[in-house]
């Protein structure tokens, strides 16, 4: 009995259910082999409410949306959040910032009225989330090793360790060397430094490792010619979540 | 004491006896060498010519092995030669016999005060070295650049060319399609070549799930050359064959090895953060098949290291024998290169063991992982680190699988944790502290290698600015050193009675500045100097009346007799406001740190004076003016209460002349003969145009002016480290004794009064 896969899309663009299959298409057979997927906008148009497996993409942004999480988490024996709107909150974030009303407004203008919104949160503000594939996009494939590992029984890995780590073993030069700055030596790896490594710097998009050592990093950051203002915009971007919570 | 002539030796050796140090002699260089190996020594006195081993000589291998030792050499015979070539060595003197002993005990003691450090005669147990295997060949060539190229272009037809190119400013191995790409002049690489003995992720094996568990074995055999590996590097990799191949050997590491040809090249440009020649691998007699040395002129000398080497020239290339000019070429290059070195270790790296297990409870771990952020640069980047994780790795069929060995490191987060979620290294502090272990102590006793080769490249990585073992090594051997002078304080040292005693100076003039101060210009009776820092402060006496702290005025680039600006507010200051020309009052001192000169050369210093704040100041002004070729812009910021309470207005009104100084002022409240700005000093900060990369800022004022000058600056954005201010306390006795200064634990007298804001902000009475 192969497990049914569903995939939902909560607030955000979709981008990440975009990437998560753009896989060879020996994989794709091979995938399908494995599992049943039974729910997936972005390539078909049935639907089913039975689930092994979901992945939630987007954060939750709506009342409504509240509800539908609740409703597939109840449903799923396991929830897995995709992407970093679903993981950590996201760019969508960056609008908690402001009232709500005035965040409307701005995106809505005078049909604001027929909307409604929130403060964003990721999946596991709503519920109980099992497994996470990071990033903005995650790296194609990363998803399909999150099946894998389902399917051998086995708890996905997930990098607890920044991405200096991977940027090294990569044999870059480090951003700071060139004179420019990065998230990188807080921000958790599994991307294999590909932005340091197509010669950018890490946004992190991929959150904070666990216990980072955040007060260090913004230190160097000023050290390497930052403003405090520049150092908290350097974090807003994606991970703006847990500030604003607080 | 080094000299072949007994009388000389002797008579110095009681001499410094009677001084109260502790003194051993040698009769040969041999003989002192041999000393210098047993027992830890502060200072060496060194006689030129001597039976054997030349002084010269001597000093070289002194200064390789035990550098922090300072030499002062004494000969009859001087030239031209060997007085340049001492001084090279680091010899701080170069004395003409015959010399004067109190002269030379004086030399002693002023270069032991400056250094920090007591003589230490400790004996030393040196641990006996690790069996160094024998080359298996040893013999030089010399090869041309021609030659060379040709080398490499026949070992590209047999197997994979590796070797370092540069890339975007620096440097780094990669494969070599050209000999052109090939750069065999840099300092440091930024991943070091072991990565092709134990690259960051390989399959160990491979595998097919199923009820029958089929496994296959998938060791690289690649033939590979590394060209281009430097000493320290060749050193790295002999540690790792000890800790691959010796017991336990491992199929992976050992196919790789056998199938590697390693050519070395001595590194004659090494990178500012290397301190190799401390840890003894700047140079390498084995661990190669080839290794060169560029003696010039597309030249190279070549050591054959194995007979793989040997055949490797035979089959691909030509090579003549070395003239003796160009043995001595070769030697020479590798002196210039040696000299290069900037860094040191300040302890002998046998005692690097004793040392930490000695230093294991030491607060240092704690206090310096704190901006830790267990990132991993230091291991990934590290040539001696070689741990690692394995993982498994299935295809999407669920059938074919690899297990995967991938880098991983100690300063990681979960590098010690279990399933069940127990971190057995589970803070910064122990992290950081096992690391530095692992390069001084548990890899050189597990496989008598030393486990840092000195190359810096983790110095280089590590933003934190942590992670140079040799930081940690010095610093935990001069916490050792000062526990050690404590106990020798309470048990031999004498004390210094002139401690609380005044030095008698007389009042040379006195002069006006406002209705409560005046400026007082003293000398002291015996000629001597003051010797000041700008920035620091004496305590002065009026006997009868008391002792006071009073800020120095005056730079010591102005001569020997200095000036002290005083404004009449308590008894002594008023007992000092009556005396005349003439008076003889007391002083003590200096005392205090003084301004940072040294961080200040070169950059853009703004100075912010307030009120009687301008009368420190004025020593560094003064001092920067007299040296302001080594200081970018200078801007002063003056404001008084109001137009008759200015200080100095003659100066004032020559500095407003000057072009090589900003000079802006202001009074808080103006009169009818005031043209000037009106308002609070802060109220100038806005208005001059300062770069926060390149501004250090210097305040002295009331304490009411810190805090609304401190948020000023931070509005321009100067890091806390460029913001400098002196703080005024109670210093009563001045040597860090009565206790009235301090500040929660900070004595002002001694680690004041200029503090930075950084510093600042951890004193939380401060401001």
């Amino acid at each position: 009995m192969k497990p049914k896969v569903a995939f939902f899309d909560f607030s955000g663009c979709e981008g990440c259910q975009l990437d998560a299959l753009n896989l060879d298409a020996g994989d794709v057979v091979d995938l399908l082999n494995a599992v049943d997927i039974v729910n997936f906008r972005e390539v078909m148009t049935e639907r089913a409410d039975d689930y092994d497996i979901a992945f939630i993409e987007g954060s939750v942004t709506r009342e409504s949306e509240i509800a539908r999480l609740q409703k597939i988490r109840s449903q799923a024996k396991v929830l897995v959040a995709l992407g970093a709107c679903a993981s950590i909150g996201g760019v969508n974030c960056l609008k908690n910032h402001l009232p709500m009303e005035e965040a409307l407004r701005i995106v809505y203008g005078d049909k604001a009225g027929y909307y409604d919104t929130i403060p964003a949160r990721p999946a596991n503000a709503v519920v109980a989330v099992d497994y996470y594939v990071r990033g903005c996009p995650p790296v194609t494939g990363e998803l399909v090793k999150v099946v894998k590992a389902l399917l051998l029984g086995k708890k996905p890995e997930i990098p607890n360790f920044p991405v200096c780590v991977e940027c090294k073993m990569a044999g870059n030069i480090c951003v700071f060397e060139r004179g420019k700055t990065c998230l990188g030596p807080v921000i958790r790896a599994g991307c294999s430094a590909i932005c340091v490594t197509s010669g950018r710097h890490c946004w992190g998009c991929r959150g904070l490792v666990d216990e980072p050592n955040v007060d260090s990093e913004k230190d160097i950051l000023q050290k390497y010619g930052l403003t405090v203002a520049q150092v908290v915009e350097k974090f807003k971007i994606y991970n703006t979540y847990g500030d604003v919570a607080k | 004491m080094v000299d072949d002539e007994a009388i000389v030796r002797e008579s110095i050796k009681d001499w410094l006896e009677d001084a109260g140090y502790q003194v051993a002699t040698a009769e040969t260089g041999e003989e002192a060498l041999e000393l210098i190996g047993k027992r830890d020594f502060g200072f060496m006195i060194l006689d030129i010519r001597l039976p054997g081993k030349t002084g010269i000589e001597v000093l070289k291998e002194v200064k390789a092995q035990r550098p922090w030792i300072k030499s002062v050499i004494v000969t009859a015979y001087p030239s031209a030669e060997t007085t340049a070539e001492a001084a090279r060595l680091g010899a701080i003197d170069y004395l003409i016999k015959p010399v004067v002993p109190d002269g030379l005990e004086k030399l002693i003691r002023e270069t032991i005060e400056s250094a920090g450090r007591e003589p230490t005669v400790t004996t030393v147990e040196v641990r006996p070295k690790p069996p160094v295997k024998a080359p298996e060949i040893k013999r030089s060539v010399v090869i041309t650049r021609e030659g060379l190229k040709t080398l490499v272009e026949g070992l590209a037809e047999d197997m994979e060319v590796v070797g370092v190119k540069s890339r975007n400013g620096k440097y780094d191995y990669d494969k070599i399609t050209a000999f052109a790409e090939l750069s065999l002049n840099y300092d440091v690489s930024v991943t070091p070549p072991t990565r092709y003995l134990l690259p960051p992720l390989e399959t160990l094996f491979k595998f097919k799930l199923g009820a029958a568990l089929e496994l296959k074995p998938a060791a690289d055999t690649t033939r590979r050359a590394i060209i281009g590996v430097h000493p320290s590097d060749i050193k790295a990799m002999e540690m790792l064959d000890e800790a691959f191949m010796a017991t336990n050997p491992d199929p992976n590491y050992h196919a790789r090895r056998q199938n590697t040809v390693i050519i070395g090249v001595d590194c004659l440009n090494p990178s500012p953060k290397s301190f190799a020649p401390s840890m003894g691998t700047h140079l390498a007699e084995t661990g190669f098949d080839l290794l060169l040395t560029d003696i010039g002129d597309d030249r190279y000398v070549v050591n054959v290291g194995s007979a793989k080497g040997d055949e490797l020239l035979e089959k691909h290339t030509k090579v003549r024998e070395p003239t003796g000019d160009e043995i001595a070429r070769q030697k020479a290059v590798r002196d210039e290169a040696f000299y290069k070195y900037r860094l040191s270790l300040n302890v002998p790296r046998e005692r690097l063991p004793k040392l930490l297990d000695d230093s294991y409870d030491s607060p240092y771990w704690e206090s310096r992982s704190a901006t830790c952020l267990s990132c991993g640069s230091c291991v990934m980047v590290c040539p001696t680190c070689f741990c690692f994780n394995v993982q498994d790795e299935v295809a999407l069929n669920l059938k074919d699988g690899e297990r995967l060995r991938h880098r991983d490191g100690c300063t990681l987060i979960d590098f010690a944790r279990v399933a069940s979620g127990e971190n057995f290294r589970h803070d910064k502090a122990s992290r950081f502290r096992h690391r530095i272990y692992r390069k001084g102590k548990y890899i050189l006793e597990r496989y008598g290698r030393i486990g840092c080769v000195g190359c810096g490249r983790c110095a280089t990585a590590c933003l934190a600015d942590i992670a140079s073992p040799l930081e940690a090594f010095n610093a935990l051997a001069e916490s050792a050193r000062i526990q050690e002078a404590a106990r020798r304080v309470i048990s031999e040292i004498q004390p210094r009675t002139e401690l609380y005693t005044p030095r008698p100076a007389e009042l040379v003039r006195v002069r006006e500045l406002t209705a409560r101060e005046k400026v007082f210009e003293f000398r002291f009776k015996d000629g001597s100097a003051l010797g000041q820092l700008p920035g620091q402060f004496v305590e002065v006496s009026v006997m009868g009346v008391g002792e006071a702290p009073i800020s120095i005025s005056t730079s010591p680039t102005r001569g020997k007799s200095f000036q002290l600006a005083v404004r009449n507010v308590g008894d002594v200051t008023n007992a000092l406001h009556k005396l005349q020309a003439g008076a003889v009052v007391g002083i003590r001192g200096p005392f205090g740190n003084g301004f940072p000169i040294q961080a200040l050369e070169g950059r853009d210093v703004l100075l912010i004076a307030g009120g009687i704040g301008l009368f420190p100041l004025r020593s560094l002004l003064q001092f920067i003016l007299d040296r302001r070729d080594s200081f970018k812009r200078v801007i002063l910021l003056y404001g008084s209460r109001s137009p008759a309470e200015r200080l100095f207005p003659e100066e004032l009104a020559d500095l407003s002349q000057r072009r090589d100084i900003e000079f802006h002022e202001t009074v808080d409240k103006g009169d009818a003969t005031w043209q000037g700005n009106v308002g609070v000093i802060t109220t100038l900060i806005p208005k001059v145009n300062i770069d926060p990369k390149k501004t250090i800022a210097i305040a002295v004022g009331p304490p009411i002016m810190y805090r609304f000058v401190i948020g000023e600056l931070k509005k321009r954005d100067l890091a806390d480290d460029n913001v400098i201010v002196s703080l005024e306390r109670r210093m009563k006795c001045g040597v860090g004794k009565c206790g009235h200064c301090q500040i929660n634990g900070v004595y002002v007298c001694q680690e004041g009064p200029v503090f930075t804001l950084t510093q600042l902000r951890k004193m939380r009475e401060a401001v």
